[in-house]
């Protein structure tokens, strides 16, 4: 009994390759599908984040776009009324300086005016009294004698008055 | 790690070549016997004969055991290996395979299709490394046809029992007994299918190998010496034939094989009716759970 015939059936022969499939179904189970299939789900999940993450990305870099848009148009806005008040304020001060020294020139030429006249008056006043002195000297001198001063005065007053008039 | 891998996944193929030059005697001339027996051990039932093609299984199995480590060790989700590649590419289509062919329902049927595809293809290639080929025992693919008749059985019987047996009596009640025999045919004629072709093959193989060491004798006997007894003709045409009866009918058969399991399991499921019952058993559940909630309720 050296080989079998070429149709032998032995159960336990039977059995046992039933058997044999069945362990061969559960190494291929445990040791080549699951592996595989859990790989493959951890990929899938991985790209999924990586294209949820790309995709917010995405989304947080439009809103910054349009965030800086917005600010954009706003700043040239801004712009063009900071420029526009820095003019206003520029003529305003231009204005008030102008007046000021306008004023101020004003100011001076009217004390220098007054100055002036207070000058005039001055000068009148001490011509006046060098008229009296040189008058009373030489009526004295003329007269020969001591006049009443106070008389003298009224005089020559009256004389300047008249040519004052005239 | 992964060569060592790699060589456990080869090493039983050259335990088993190693084993048949040690113990199986050589054939000669046109010898058309089984396999060859070691030992066999006392069993009630004829006893189990420890046969080459009980060797060479296991032997398969090792190696298909190894060979799935080897691929599946070291799995990366970027960067991927050629062995990941590999691995994932079978993984893929045997489930499109089965989801092609039986339906979202069977997908758990994946590595049972892989395993009887990668058990018989292997199982049959042997031949091609001169070992004997485990699927050309009726005994190994008869185990395969058995379970997969209890597969088609189990499914056929999900509905409930009383719809297979009543599966019988259609379409007319006096057919009965031919649909019980259909029924009971289909492990056989999977089983004898895939036998027949392996070992009508390997008979084939030995047929015209005989027959050209015959005619080399008769065209070339007349040189001297050992030219006059060296087949000439057996080389070349042998090789070439071996690729259909091996190669190609092997990777053939496995495929009809694991095609007919799915075909058989799929087609004997009452899909239909299986589902009417789930959805009335969850309406049922349901119920019960709303009724014990009123009562509950109630109290």
């Amino acid at each position: 009994m050296n080989n079998l015939d070429i149709i032998t059936v032995n159960i336990w022969q039977i059995i046992i390759s039933l058997a044999n499939l069945v362990i061969l179904f559960l190494i291929f189970k445990k040791l080549l599908f699951k592996p595989v299939k859990n790989i493959m789900a951890k990929r899938a999940a991985e790209v999924s984040s990586i294209y949820d993450e790309a995709k917010k990305t995405k989304d947080d870099a439009n809103e910054l776009k349009n965030s800086y848009e917005d600010r954009m148009k706003n700043a040239e806005a801004e712009a063009d009324s900071i420029l526009k008040d820095a003019a206003d304020k520029a003529e305003r001060r231009n204005e008030v300086m102008l007046y000021e020294s306008r004023e101020k020139a004003e100011s001076i030429i009217r004390k220098a005016k007054a100055e002036a006249e207070r000058d005039k008056a001055d000068a009148q006043e001490y011509i006046r009294k060098e008229i009296i002195d040189v008058s009373t000297a030489m009526s004295e001198q003329v007269l020969g004698r001591e006049i009443n001063m106070d008389d003298h005065n009224n005089l020559i007053d009256s004389f300047i008055d008249n040519l004052e008039n005239y | 790690m992964t060569i060592l891998l790699l060589i456990l996944a080869i090493l039983p193929i050259i335990a088993g070549i190693i084993i048949k030059v040690l113990f199986v005697p050589a054939s000669e001339g046109i010898d058309i016997t089984g396999a060859h027996v070691f030992f066999t051990i006392d069993l009630p039932m004829g006893g189990l004969p420890i046969s080459e093609a009980q060797i060479n299984s296991w032997l398969v199995i090792l190696s298909l055991l190894f060979f799935c480590l080897f691929l599946t060790h070291g799995l990366k989700t970027t960067a991927m290996s050629k062995r990941q590649i590999v691995a994932e590419w079978i993984v893929q289509s045997v489930e499109n395979l089965v989801k092609s062919n039986m339906g979202e329902f069977f997908m758990g049927f994946a590595p049972f299709i892989a395993a009887i595809l990668g058990l018989s293809a292997c199982s049959s290639l042997l031949t091609l490394v001169g070992l004997f080929p485990p699927t050309s025992d009726i005994n190994i693919v008869g185990g395969w046809a058995i379970l997969t008749f209890i597969l088609i059985t189990y499914y056929k019987m999900k509905a409930g029992p009383l719809i297979y047996i009543k599966s019988f009596g259609e379409p007319v009640p006096f057919l009965a007994p031919l649909n019980i025999i259909s029924e009971v045919a289909t492990p056989i004629s999977m089983a004898f299918r895939h036998y027949g072709n392996v070992l009508s093959g390997s008979i084939i193989s030995v047929l015209i190998g005989a027959l050209l060491t015959t005619l080399s004798q008769l065209i070339f006997g007349n040189l001297p010496g050992i030219l006059g007894d060296f087949p000439f003709l057996r080389i070349g045409l042998p090789a070439i034939l071996s690729i259909y009866f091996d190669l190609f009918s092997g990777c053939l058969q496995a495929f009809i094989f694991s095609m007919l399991t799915m075909l058989y399991v799929a087609g004997g499921f009452p899909e239909d009716e299986y589902f009417r019952r789930k959805r009335l058993k969850q309406a049922k559940k349901k119920e019960n759970m709303q009724v014990i909630e009123n009562t509950n309720g109630g109290v």
